[in-house]
């Protein structure tokens, strides 16, 4: 077998960019179909697509760096920056739905009455659920810190443990949005006040659940031995996100909870 | 022999909750396997089925898609 004298990946041919695309397809597709015509046959298929594509596109990335030893050090440095890349592509997401709340609410027009939150508008109050859910995230923070120094520390029952309860902190948070979303006395059809308000909060809960799961792909893989004390930059993908996440909602609880309401 | 006492007592107590034993050794020998799989199909039969179902579906999704899109396009006849 030829062996490479570099210490970089060329990695195999591989399906999932082909089948993810087209995953991208059936679903940009189906949702117009949805739209249109009723059917969600074509959006489903997509969807179930998209969760084969990523589960056996990781899963070929655990096979190549634990399994295989293609994460060398220059691997892993890509492999960081790609990480921040991603990250910082989705701080510039969130940016545009800041962008469009402040616009709104610092110069409020004559139809919502010129004032923020419009009339007729009740606010959730900022020192209730909300403030709740600021500690819930700080507190997965510190426990997700842990877990990092546990790992490095090759601490394996604490870990363990600190990664369950990161886990379990932000399931803790969406299910106290969830709440909240049901209780709302607006809904995101109420003007510009409901629609940034469920738009900017939901990309964030949707963003909870992601990093909620990489954060329990995690945990499966520390149970499993596949980090070390030296190498486990999956965990610091999923902490680094974690930590966007909570960032995230700093911004929005002073932002649109507390200053817009 | 005093050592080996400890160690059996510690096992004892230890399988009252199960026991998770590193694998990661026997993974890395199947994936390092010198059979010119690729790594996608390396892991054996169950990569074999879970790569021919998703490719069956993208194949089934394309042909579908492409059905919708221009049944959507095209003009209905309206009587």
């Amino acid at each position: 077998m030829a062996h490479q004298a570099h210490a970089y990946h060329m990695v195999d041919p591989s399906p999932w960019p082909l089948t993810g695309a087209i995953a991208a397809l059936l679903m940009t597709s189906g949702l117009a179909i949805w739209f249109h015509f009723h059917s969600t046959t074509l959006m489903t298929l997509g969807l179930i697509l998209l969760l084969l594509t990523m589960y056996q596109w990781w899963r070929d990335i655990i096979r190549e760096g634990t399994f295989q030893g293609h994460h060398t050090p220059p691997v892993q440095k890509g492999l960081r920056y790609g990480m921040i890349l991603f990250i910082t592509s989705e701080v510039f997401f969130f940016l545009g739905f800041f962008w469009a709340f402040y616009h709104s609410s610092l110069a409020p027009t004559p139809e919502l009455g010129g004032c923020w939150p419009p009339t007729g508008i009740t606010p959730l109050d900022p020192f209730e659920v909300p403030l709740l859910n600021t500690a819930v995230l700080l507190a997965s923070g510190v426990t997700v810190t842990w877990a990092h120094h546990s790992i490095m520390e090759g601490e394996r029952k604490q870990a363990i443990q600190s990664l369950a309860l990161t886990i379990l902190l932000g399931l803790y948070f969406t299910a106290l949005q969830a709440m909240e979303y049901y209780e709302a006395p607006f809904t995101i059809a109420d003007g510009v006040y409901g629609s940034t308000f469920f738009v900017a909060t939901g990309f964030h809960g949707l963003h909870v659940i992601i990093g909620s799961t990489f954060l329990a792909v995690c945990l499966l893989r520390q149970i499993q031995y596949h980090f070390t004390s030296e190498h486990h930059f999956g965990f610091e993908a999923a902490a680094w996100y974690w930590h966007f996440v909570d960032v995230v909602w700093l911004f929005l609880y002073v932002s649109i909870y507390w200053w817009g309401s | 022999r005093f050592r080996h006492f400890q160690v059996s007592r510690r096992q004892i107590s230890s399988t009252v909750r199960r026991q998770l034993v590193n694998k990661v050794p026997d993974k890395q020998k199947l994936f390092q396997e010198s059979n010119g799989m690729p790594v996608h199909l390396k892991g054996g039969v169950g990569d074999a089925v879970l790569y021919r179902a998703t490719m069956g579906l993208t194949v089934l999704g394309t042909a579908y898609v492409i059905y919708e899109l221009v049944k959507a396009a095209l003009p209905q006849k309206k009587d």
